[in-house]
């Protein structure tokens, strides 16, 4: 089954609202640059897909997809697994920062209240 | 003279930041200069306070962007004139410092301490990033940067005070387009830099080309995008 034209223009309509979202994050500095190129990245992929179904219907043809549109599905699952391990593996990054951060804080504040009650 | 600060991010550097900082007290006592220890795994601190040198030690990792980030708050906050990007492990050259503040006081908000403006860029794989930057640069903003990569960079008050608090104020490329598109000026002087001496190299080939990638994508297309908020001083906003 060939991806119908309303999806498509669906998928056309997403992508570019996607990369609109997240240009205006950058536009007024609430994102930084580097996380914003997974965005665009996934909403060119996205575009790309939507105006060239052929590539879709030669993947689900080569793979054996029952439909075009489960390609579009996977290929967004699988980006998203990526990200969501990618995102994992900073929180936990910044979870660590976090707390060497409140531990230094407060070693210093004691080493001040020592320092204190000693005059 | 304007009373500059010369930043000296240094990360897991305790072979080379001795030579490079002691050079730099001994024989140019009249600029200031602080090392930002980001969260060094080896004695890098350790080595700075047993000789005295002016250190801010960060807890945490912060990244080059966030370490020199801190340098350049310290600058703002201590009311320096302008302050200068300078490695840790000895490729800069103090020299060329001179040069680089008469060619500020001339009027540019930024100078870089350019490999290229006389001398030939060598047409190796190793430069093929610098062609690609300096191409991207010289499209999006119709100027010439030689040495864009060059991590020898002088800014002056105005942008001391834009650097110190704003998001996506790198000092990278990118930022130096977006800075020229918006009106600063950016002028280069030539200067030698010489190899590292000890220690190992944080860039990689694939580094090199993630790097690469990054930067080709924020300057020909992110750029354009950014706004430019008004630089408000450092002090009033902190008030």
């Amino acid at each position: 089954m060939l991806i119908s034209l309303p999806i498509r223009i669906l998928l056309i309509l997403g992508s570019l609202l996607t990369a609109m979202f997240i240009l205006r994050r950058v536009r007024y500095a609430k994102v930084q640059i580097e996380d914003s190129l997974f965005w665009l990245f996934c909403s060119a992929f996205l575009l790309f897909l939507s105006i060239f179904p052929e590539i879709t219907t030669w993947i689900a043809r080569r793979l054996g997809f029952m439909s075009e549109i489960n390609v579009v599905y996977l290929s967004m699952i699988f980006l998203l697994l990526i990200k969501q391990f990618y995102m994992s593996v900073r929180i936990s990054q910044m979870d660590s920062k976090l707390k060497s951060l409140t531990q230094k804080i407060a070693l210093n504040e004691e080493k001040i209240e020592r320092k204190n009650s000693e005059h | 003279m304007s009373k500059l600060l010369i930043v000296i991010p240094a990360y897991n550097e305790e072979d080379n930041i001795v030579r490079v900082v002691s050079e730099l007290s001994e024989r140019y006592p009249q600029y200031d200069y602080v090392v930002i220890n980001d969260g060094s795994r080896d004695q890098t601190a350790t080595l700075c306070r047993q000789h005295g040198f002016r250190l801010i030690d960060l807890p945490v990792n912060l990244g080059l962007a966030g370490a020199f980030q801190t340098g350049l708050r310290y600058a703002a906050e201590n009311g320096y004139d302008c302050a200068l990007q300078f490695d840790a492990d000895g490729q800069h050259k103090p020299e060329y410092i001179q040069p680089m503040l008469e060619e500020l006081e001339n009027g540019a908000d930024i100078v870089i301490g350019s490999r290229f403006l006389t001398v030939k860029k060598p047409k190796s794989l190793r430069m093929l990033g610098s062609y690609l930057i300096s191409w991207a640069i010289r499209l999006t903003t119709g100027r010439a940067i030689c040495d864009p990569t060059s991590g020898m960079r002088m800014f002056n008050r105005r942008m001391v005070n834009e650097f110190a608090l704003n998001l996506n104020y790198g000092p990278e490329p990118d930022t130096i387009s977006y800075l020229i598109k918006n009106g600063a000026i950016v002028k280069e002087i030539q200067v030698e830099m010489g190899e590292r001496v000890a220690g190992s190299s944080y860039l990689t080939f694939t580094r090199a080309a993630q790097y690469m990638f990054k930067m080709g994508l924020s300057i020909l297309l992110i750029q354009w995008f950014r706004k430019r908020e008004p630089v408000i001083a450092y002090p009033e906003r902190s008030l």
